[in-house]
């Protein structure tokens, strides 16, 4: 028996099985001792041959192991015998290993979950600031929709344009309205009319044959704004009234009036 | 596969700590191929207990420069089960001391899964892994094990050797993943 018998014939798997007869094993552990090259193949196959076996590990129930230390006790009783009890770091590799992978695994969970964190975050960022467009373009077509009312109103070749000059009472007002007979549209631009206090309010009237018959109060936060078209008007007046307007004008405070054509 | 040297000296200061611990390394492994030759539970665990008394009483026999621990328990395993198989096995064919003759027939209730193999063998060809599990989990011989599988008995030494190789590729590229898993961490 020599080496390359021994590689090529697989006598070592069968050494390692315990299959060899006494004089077979000699003559392998003979060769194992002096030739590092083969021992370190036949250590190779040992460990293969160990992570086959326990690859298929079965645990034992749990009897086993007691009934086994019983029976070395009560086998050994005689001996008197200091047990050390070494704090061995006993914990098996592939467990360790097992660990660490859980804890790789654990570390990209909680990347990924901040990952995540973030990207929601963002996400709210980016909702609010949509809401936040989305007013500001309702507004804008809001305001669009008004100024090309107004415009439209205003440009129209059938509107006549009257002014309404301040009188004693209020000689710096200047109103100027435009008027459409046949859209039957008023529209008013008080850019020029002093402010009042609190408590009071413009109202704007129309007098028909003699009586004054209401148009609307006029807005104190705008500078352009329609009132209401009365037919058969035959001048247009502004009057100062209590806050939120009146049921009838209070003449002594008229401060402009225009005659209609 | 760990360093066992220094339980293994305590296990021959007759440190029952040692054997418990070492008990606790090897026993999944062993009672599993006690098991599968032996196909009865009752049997399996006092042939396991009894393997490990003998670990015990014989712990000085064991010599370290010789092979690994598992490889001595594992014997130490097979051949206890092989002695019982003999004694009990009325077909026993003395020639040759072959003790699996019909032994597939015998109706021995076990549970199925601990006949099943796990791990890198379960990727090897079918005829290398039929190979493996006679001669390693089955315990026959290599003599008998190319009869069991009715090819020469070259070809089965081929079939070993094949799916050793094969395994062993399969064992470095497990660790050499696992270094690289842990070389990330």
């Amino acid at each position: 028996m020599d080496k390359k018998m021994l590689l090529e014939n697989g006598l070592l798997a069968q050494y390692v099985l315990g299959e060899l007869n006494a004089k077979d094993r000699e003559q392998i552990e003979q060769l194992l001792a002096s030739d590092a090259e083969l021992k370190a193949h036949f250590d190779q196959l040992e460990a293969d041959f160990e992570q086959l076996g326990q690859d298929n590990a079965i645990a034992p129930p749990a009897a086993v192991k007691s009934q086994l230390l019983d029976a070395i006790k009560s086998s050994a009783s005689n001996d008197t015998k200091v047990v050390h009890l070494q704090p061995k770091n006993n914990t098996k590799w592939y467990l360790g290993i097992a660990a660490s992978i859980a804890a790789f695994l654990l570390a990209g969970s909680f990347w990924m979950y901040n990952q995540l964190n973030d990207v929601k975050q963002q996400l709210q960022t980016v909702e609010s600031n949509n809401t936040e467009l989305n007013t500001t373009i309702e507004v804008l077509n809001k305001e669009l929709q008004d100024t090309n009312t107004f415009y439209t109103a205003i440009v129209n070749p059938d509107t006549e344009q009257y002014i309404l000059k301040g009188n004693d009472l209020l000689p710096e007002a200047k109103v100027v309205s435009y008027v459409n007979h046949k859209t039957k549209s008023v529209v008013i631009n008080t850019e020029r009319l002093p402010k009042l206090d609190a408590d009071h309010d413009y109202q704007m009237w129309a007098d028909v044959e003699g009586e004054m018959i209401n148009m609307g109060v006029i807005s104190k936060d705008k500078n352009l704004m329609t009132m209401a078209y009365i037919d058969h008007a035959e001048s247009l007046n502004i009057t100062i009234e209590p806050a939120g307007g009146n049921d009838h004008p209070t003449v002594e405070k008229l401060v402009t009036n225009v005659y209609i054509n | 596969m760990q360093d066992d040297s220094r339980l293994i000296q305590q296990l021959k200061d007759k440190d029952e700590r040692a054997l418990s611990l070492l008990y606790d390394n090897y026993s999944g492994a062993i009672y599993s191929v006690i098991l599968k030759m032996i196909k009865d539970e009752g049997k399996a665990q006092n042939l396991l207990q009894d393997t490990f008394m003998t670990v015990w009483d014989k712990a000085d026999n064991y010599d370290a420069s010789k092979g690994r621990f598992y490889t001595w328990v594992y014997r130490i395993a097979k051949n206890k089960t092989l002695n019982v198989l003999r004694k009990t096995d009325p077909l026993i064919q003395t020639d040759d001391f072959s003790v699996h003759t019909n032994k597939e027939d015998d109706a021995i209730s076990i549970e199925s899964e601990y006949l099943e193999l796990n791990g890198a063998i379960t990727t090897l060809e079918a005829h290398h892994k039929e190979a493996i599990e006679l001669v390693y989990f089955k315990g026959l011989t290599h003599k008998e094990a190319h009869q069991e599988m009715d090819v020469p008995l070259g070809t089965f030494k081929s079939y070993v050797r094949q799916a050793l190789k094969q395994l062993r590729t399969t064992y470095s590229k497990t660790i050499s993943v696992l270094l690289l898993i842990l070389n990330a961490l």
